[in-house]
C-alpha cells in the first residue's frame, strides 16, 4: 500500500506533514461488493484467521468467558 | 382498495390484491376470509392419530371446568387433553425439523457429489469454511486437497442424519454450560433422523403419555434441527456457494421488469437456483430472449430461495410467502420455478388466469397442472437451462393485462456470523467485543431474533414491521431471517439510513459507527442457525454470562404459520432464549401444557415460550425479558467510574 502524506497546520508551527488515512478508498462494485473473505489469500492465512478471528472456537489459548473451564 | 388495505400493509401487495379481485383470481387472502380455522384444532384439542377418533377434547368455554369434567376430558384411548396437546405440538416440531433437516441432507448429498467431482458446475467456493468444518469435525487438513477434505466432510455430514449414538457434532459449538445442560436434561440429540422418528413413535396411540416427557423429546428433536440439520445446510451451502457478505439488493414486486423475461425462483434450496442464475447470464440464453422480443432475462427470488440468492449474488427479491400468488397476478411473470416448502398449490390455478408457467423441480414436491423439470445435481446446468428456456419461450404469450407495482426498496443483506465478526473488528481484530461492550454500556439494550413466516390470518407484514420498529426504537438490535426479514426489508428497515430514522439514540450511534443497518438480514430459515452461532459468540466473547440463557436477548415469530417455525422457536427456547409467538398458539386448550411451555421451561432450559398476538405488547415482553437479564448481569444501571489511587487500593487489598 502506498502511504499518503497530508499537510496540516499545527499549533505553534506552520504546516506539518502527517500520515494520511490508510483505508482502501473507493466503492467496490458488482458482485464483489462487500466481499471480504478473498482478502485471506492462502490456506495458512485462512487457518491463522480461524485461530484469531474465530478464536471462540478455534483459538488454542483463549476461549473468552470459557477460558477457565474444562473442554466439554 | 379499502378492503385490500385491511389485508396487507404493503402498497404493492394491496394493488395486486385489488387486481386479483378485478381479474377474478382467488388468492390466500380470499380463502382466509371464507375458510375459518377449526376452533378446536387451532388450540390443540383434536387427536386424529388413530381410527377410533378423531377425538375432540376442548375445555368448556366461558367457565372453569370441574375436576370431574377434566377427568372425563379424554380421547377414546384414554389420552388426556394434556397428552393430546403435547403430542400435536411435538408432531409439529417433527414436521418442521424434518423439513429443515431433509433440506440439509439434500445439500450434503450434492456437497459430496461436488467433492467427488460428480456434480459439474458446482465448486468449493469458500475454502475457509471448509477448513472450519474440518477443525470442527476433526478432519485431517495437512497438505490434503480441498476435494479430499470435502469428501470426508460430506461423508460425516451425511452420517449425522442416520447416527444412532453419541450426540450431533455441532453441539460442540454451543457454550459449554449449554452442552452440559442438554446432556443433563436428556435433550442432546443422538442423530437427526432418530429424534424425528422417535417423536412419531412416541406420539403413536398408546406410547408416551406424559406431556413433560413428550415435550422433552420435542426439545431434543428441535435441537437436532437447529444445531444439526439446519446448521449442516447453512455451513455446506456456504462452502459451495460462498459465505454471505454484505450486498446491496432490491426488494418487492417492483423488481419485476416490463420488457424482460421474468423468471421467479421460489422455495428454499439454493442448489438449483444458483445454477438458474448462471444459466440466465449465458449469452446464448440472452440472445434467445432477445429473439423473442424481450430486452433480457430478469431473475427474481421469492421466499427463502430468494434470501439465499439475494445474499450471495444481490439477485432482486420479489416478495415473501403471501406475495407468491400476487407476483403472478402482475401478468408479467413468464415462469415460476419452485423446489420445496411454502409453495401454495393454488399457484397453478392462479397461473391459469395469466400466461405464467409453474415449474416444479423436486421429486419430493410435485403439483398437478405444473410442468416438472427434475433437478439432477449431476446435470444441474442442463436442468437450469431447460427452465430458463421454458420461461423465455413463454414471453410471446404475455397478455396485455399487465400491472407491475412501482414499489421496490433497497436493502443490505448478507450478515452472516462471520461477516458480523469481521465488521466489528476487521481482519486482524475480528471480534464481538464491540457488540458486547455496547450492550454492557447500554447503548444497545439487547439483541432480538425476529423470524418466521407470513400468516393470512393476520394483516400481511404488519406484525413483523410493527414489532421490529418498536424493538429498534428501544435500542434493541434485530437479527432476521426468512419471510420476516423480507417484511422488514420491504418497509425500508434494512438500510444503514434506517438507523437514524427508526432506531433509538444508542443503537443508532453504534449502527452509524459500524456502518450497519439496525436490522440485520441473516438469510433464509435454515440460517437461523447463524443466529445461534452469533449468540454463542456473544457468550464466548465474555462479559455477558456463561450461557445463551444469560444474554439479554429474545426471539419472536409474530406471523408464524409453518411447522418449521415451531421447530425453530423450540430450538431457540431449548438453547435458552425467551421466544414469543403471535397469531395463535397450538396448546392453549391445555392449561398445564401451556404453563409448562410458558413458565416451567425457564427453570429447565433457561428459555421459555410466550404467546402474544399484539406485536407492540410482544415487543415489550421481549424488552422486559432483556431488562431482566441486564439486571441479572448487573448492567442495568450506569455505574459511577472511580479512579482508584494507591491508598484506596491498599484499603481494598487489606479488606
Amino acid at each position: 500500500m502506498e502511504y499518503k502524506i497530508e499537510k496540516k497546520s499545527a499549533p505553534g508551527r506552520d504546516e506539518v506533514e502527517v500520515l494520511g488515512a490508510t483505508y482502501e478508498e473507493g466503492k467496490p462494485e458488482g458482485e464483489e461488493l462487500g466481499k471480504w473473505r478473498q482478502k485471506l489469500r492462502d490456506r495458512n492465512e485462512k487457518l491463522k484467521y480461524l485461530q484469531t478471528g474465530e478464536r471462540y472456537w478455534y483459538g488454542k489459548d483463549w476461549y473468552g468467558s470459557e477460558k477457565r473451564k474444562n473442554p466439554a | 382498495m379499502a378492503e385490500a388495505e385491511t389485508k396487507s400493509i404493503d402498497n404493492a401487495s394491496i394493488k395486486m390484491i385489488d387486481k386479483a379481485a378485478s381479474d377474478g383470481v382467488n388468492t390466500a387472502f380470499d380463502r382466509a376470509e371464507t375458510k375459518k380455522p377449526c376452533p378446536i384444532g387451532v388450540e390443540g384439542s383434536c387427536c386424529k392419530h388413530c381410527g377410533m377418533g378423531p377425538c375432540r377434547v376442548p375445555p368448556p368455554k366461558g367457565r372453569q371446568e370441574t375436576p370431574e369434567e377434566k377427568q372425563k376430558r379424554r380421547g377414546v384411548c384414554g389420552a388426556t387433553a394434556e397428552t393430546i396437546a403435547a403430542r400435536n405440538f411435538i408432531r409439529m416440531i417433527a414436521g418442521g425439523a424434518a423439513a429443515h433437516s431433509d433440506h440439509g441432507r439434500g445439500v450434503a448429498e450434492v456437497f459430496l457429489a461436488v467433492a467427488k467431482g460428480e456434480a459439474p458446475g458446482y465448486e468449493i467456493k469458500d475454502e475457509q469454511k471448509l477448513l472450519q468444518l474440518a477443525l470442527d469435525w476433526g478432519v485431517d487438513i495437512g497438505d490434503r486437497s480441498n476435494q479430499e477434505i470435502a469428501i470426508n466432510i460430506g461423508e460425516i455430514a451425511l452420517a449425522e442424519f442416520g447416527k444412532q449414538e453419541g450426540q450431533v457434532l455441532f453441539l460442540n459449538r454451543a457454550p459449554l454450560k449449554r452442552q452440559e445442560l442438554w446432556r443433563r436434561e436428556g435433550a442432546a440429540p443422538r442423530g437427526i433422523d432418530r429424534e424425528i422418528v422417535e417423536i412419531m413413535h412416541r406420539t403413536h396411540i398408546g406410547v408416551d403419555q406424559d406431556y413433560r416427557n413428550l415435550l422433552r423429546q420435542g426439545v431434543r428433536a428441535s435441537i437436532a434441527d437447529g444445531w444439526g440439520g439446519s446448521m449442516i445446510a447453512t455451513e455446506l451451502q456456504d462452502i459451495i456457494f460462498g459465505t454471505p457478505a454484505p450486498v446491496l439488493g432490491r426488494i418487492n414486486l417492483g423488481v419485476l421488469s416490463r420488457d424482460e423475461v421474468n423468471l421467479i425462483i421460489h422455495g428454499h434450496e439454493p442448489l438449483l437456483s444458483e445454477m438458474v442464475v448462471v444459466a440466465a447470464q449465458d449469452p446464448e440464453m440472452i440472445a434467445l430472449a432477445k429473439s423473442k422480443g424481450a430486452n433480457g432475462i430478469n431473475i427474481a427470488g421469492m421466499c427463502c430461495t430468494a434470501n439465499e440468492i439475494l445474499m450471495r449474488h444481490g439477485i432482486p427479491l420479489a416478495g415473501n410467502f403471501l406475495q407468491q400468488e400476487l407476483a403472478i397476478v402482475t401478468g408479467a411473470v413468464e415462469a415460476m420455478v419452485v423446489d420445496v416448502q411454502c409453495i401454495m398449490q393454488s399457484l397453478t390455478a392462479v397461473a391459469e388466469c395469466y400466461h405464467t408457467k409453474i415449474i416444479t423441480t423436486s421429486p419430493k414436491a410435485k403439483i398437478p397442472g405444473a410442468i416438472h423439470i427434475q433437478f439432477d445435481e449431476h446435470n444441474a446446468m442442463e436442468s437450469a437451462r431447460a427452465i430458463v428456456k421454458t420461461a423465455i419461450e413463454n414471453f410471446p404469450n404475455r397478455g396485455s393485462n399487465i400491472d407491475i407495482p412501482k414499489e421496490q426498496t433497497d436493502l443490505v443483506a448478507g450478515f452472516s456470523h462471520e461477516t458480523i465478526n469481521y465488521l466489528l473488528g476487521g481482519i486482524y481484530r475480528a471480534s464481538y467485543r464491540p457488540l458486547n461492550d455496547n450492550i454492557i454500556n447500554g447503548r444497545i439494550r439487547g439483541v432480538a431474533g425476529v423470524v418466521g413466516c407470513n400468516n393470512a390470518r393476520v394483516k400481511h407484514n404488519e406484525a413483523h414491521t410493527t414489532m421490529v420498529k418498536e424493538l429498534i426504537k428501544n435500542d434493541v438490535l434485530v437479527l432476521q431471517t426468512g419471510c420476516s426479514a423480507i417484511a422488514s426489508a420491504e418497509a425500508g428497515l434494512m438500510t444503514p439510513e434506517a438507523a437514524s430514522k427508526y432506531a433509538g439514540e444508542g443503537l443508532a450511534s453504534v449502527c452509524e459507527a459500524v456502518g450497519i443497518p439496525p436490522v440485520l438480514h441473516l438469510g433464509s430459515c435454515v440460517d437461523n442457525s447463524r443466529i445461534l452461532i452469533a449468540a454463542t459468540a456473544m457468550v464466548k466473547e465474555g462479559g455477558l454470562g456463561d450461557d445463551i440463557s444469560e444474554l439479554p436477548v429474545a426471539g419472536a415469530a409474530p406471523e408464524w404459520m409453518s411447522e418449521k417455525a415451531i421447530s425453530i422457536g423450540q430450538y431457540f427456547v431449548g438453547s435458552g432464549v425467551f421466544t414469543v409467538f403471535g397469531v395463535n398458539w397450538p396448546t392453549l386448550d391445555s392449561e398445564e401444557v401451556s404453563k409448562y411451555l410458558f413458565e416451567d421451561f425457564e427453570a429447565i432450559y433457561g428459555g421459555m415460550w410466550a404467546f402474544e398476538p399484539d406485536p407492540i405488547k410482544a415487543a415489550h415482553l421481549m424488552i422486559d425479558h432483556i431488562d431482566k437479564k441486564r439486571q441479572a448481569l448487573g448492567i442495568d444501571k450506569a455505574r459511577e467510574r472511580v479512579l482508584f489511587d494507591m491508598a484506596m487500593r491498599r484499603e481494598l487489598e487489606g479488606a
